[in-house]
């Protein structure tokens, strides 16, 4: 074994992380190399100083209460229910089942994830984990990376929207461009700084109905609303085999301007992906801006 | 083990396992965490998010690998967003990187250094130095670990560890002289 090797080895043969074979060589070589047997143990003084240092160091001690009062609080969460529940998920079948909107069985879990209210929920909360809070539980990725791996229409999102967009209500700046994961949901995410506040555009494969669908000239002329989830505006529009969000907390009519702005370009380089992906002959037909509904039981608060 | 859809364990088999293998590991996690936010408040929430999170995906924890190691990839990630969110614009270059790549000489690590010589050198190099050094060295991290935690190339880990140790070295030469005068 050559001096270099042992010193490349050095830090595993510290941490006792060697096979037996590897660590018999490196104490043969370091028997007859003086200097190597410095190296180590200059390296093994290092390594001893810093942890004593950091075990050590007041100003790094954690509370005296620190771990117990973590520990409770951990246990809370590990005790407390889950969000949707058994119960929630029999109740929101028996409605379904009640108004005749839903299916059953395996096929309602299948399509549940399709559904207009928990699509743009995932958009919403998307938006707040990623953008806002920056929780995701993983890592995002480029937009590359998600078109190789996902969908070639991710890519698109590299260009569209530019780093600065012009509405009639004032202009957005590009902060961010990346896909991330939510609620088991790709998107391609877009951060916007639009109004002094984040804004998100979303894209995800596929996508569900909207609730309300109001065709794009309709919308653009203000005969649209905007709903509201979690405090969020959020808006909606498709592209042939995508579902593109806006939300943020900015009002109606701010949100409007930038969906009139990226509506036509962004649904038709969408499609025009799908095409040359597909092969498939794909209708570009005029884009659809669409409302996004609240939940039932807040829809007084649909501005 | 039986787990929420969110990932939670809720029984008292998964939460006995958690409060074994990895809640021990807190108290060590908020003195890195502490290192890098110097800040208490921000390294105990750093710390609780990283457990809160942590117990939703115990289920992916693999028995028998290293748990701190898996904790320290968690806390990473939120310390990655966190940064992001208070500095969106990247980084184009980094100065102290740089000073760091064209070291010329490596002076021998000086002996006669207290805590506060050691503790006070390594924050002097470049955070990223510091990351790398404070895994392997602090943390007895393997190279594998480090480079899975830091989501970056083991050359990377093994030449950020080569850089950043000769300047701790550099930092600890001033104070190993003042040390020397004092005797």
């Amino acid at each position: 074994m050559q001096c270099r090797e042992v010193r490349d080895l050095i830090d595993s043969f510290l941490a006792q992380e060697l096979l037996t074979e590897t660590n018999h060589e490196i104490l043969r070589h370091l028997s007859g190399c003086p200097s190597c047997r410095a190296d180590l143990a200059e390296r093994r003084t290092l390594r001893e100083s810093l942890q004593r240092a950091f075990a050590r160091a007041r100003d790094l001690e954690p509370r005296s209460e620190f771990s117990a009062e973590l520990g409770v609080k951990l246990r809370d969460i590990a005790q407390a229910p889950p969000r949707r529940g058994l119960f929630s998920h029999w109740l929101a079948l028996a409605a379904t089942v009640v108004f005749g909107v839903g299916l059953v069985g395996t096929l309602w879990w299948t399509s549940r994830l399709l559904r207009d209210r928990d699509l743009a929920a995932a958009a919403v909360g998307d938006h707040r984990n990623c953008a806002l809070h920056f929780a995701l539980a993983e890592k995002p990725i480029s937009l590359a990376e998600a078109a190789q791996r996902y969908d070639a229409a991710y890519q698109v999102l590299e260009e569209l929207p530019p780093a600065e967009i012009l509405t009639s209500s004032g202009a957005a700046r590009v902060l961010e461009r990346h896909s991330c994961l939510y609620a088991g949901r790709r998107f391609a995410h877009v951060v916007l700084r639009y109004h002094e506040k984040l804004v998100s555009l979303l894209v995800t494969s596929g996508g569900g109905g909207i609730s309300t669908n109001v065709p794009l000239d309709a919308a653009l002329h203000g005969e649209s609303s905007v709903g509201r989830i979690d405090d969020m505006s959020v808006l909606s529009f498709r592209s042939a085999k995508h579902t593109i969000f806006l939300t943020g907390d900015v009002n109606r009519a701010e949100l409007s301007s930038l969906a009139e702005v990226l509506a036509v370009p962004l649904t038709r380089r969408l499609s025009s992906t799908q095409t040359h992906r597909s092969t498939l002959a794909l209708a570009t037909a005029s884009p659809r801006l669409t409302t996004v509904m609240p939940p039932d039981d807040s829809r007084s608060g649909i501005d | 083990m039986r787990m929420t859809k969110k990932g939670a364990p809720v029984d008292d088999h998964a939460w006995a396992a958690f409060e074994a293998e990895a809640l021990p590991h807190a108290d060590q996690l908020f003195r890195v965490a502490m290192w890098f936010e110097r800040n208490r408040q921000e390294a105990e929430d750093l710390v609780q998010d990283t457990m809160t999170q942590a117990l939703q995906s115990f289920h992916r924890f693999q028995r028998g690998t290293n748990c701190r190691a898996w904790l320290m990839t968690i806390l990473q990630h939120i310390r990655s967003n966190r940064r992001r969110s208070r500095f969106r614009s990247p980084v184009i270059d980094d100065p102290e990187d740089r000073i760091a790549e064209t070291i010329p000489f490596v002076p021998p690590l000086p002996e006669r250094l207290t805590d506060e010589d050691m503790l006070g050198a390594l924050g002097r190099i470049p955070p990223h130095l510091q990351e790398v050094i404070v895994m392997c060295d602090v943390e007895e991290f393997s190279y594998k670990e480090i480079a899975r935690t830091l989501a970056i190339p083991i050359g990377t880990v093994m030449s950020r560890l080569h850089r950043g140790r000769a300047l701790l070295r550099q930092q600890l030469r001033p104070a190993a002289e003042r040390r020397q005068k004092e005797i």
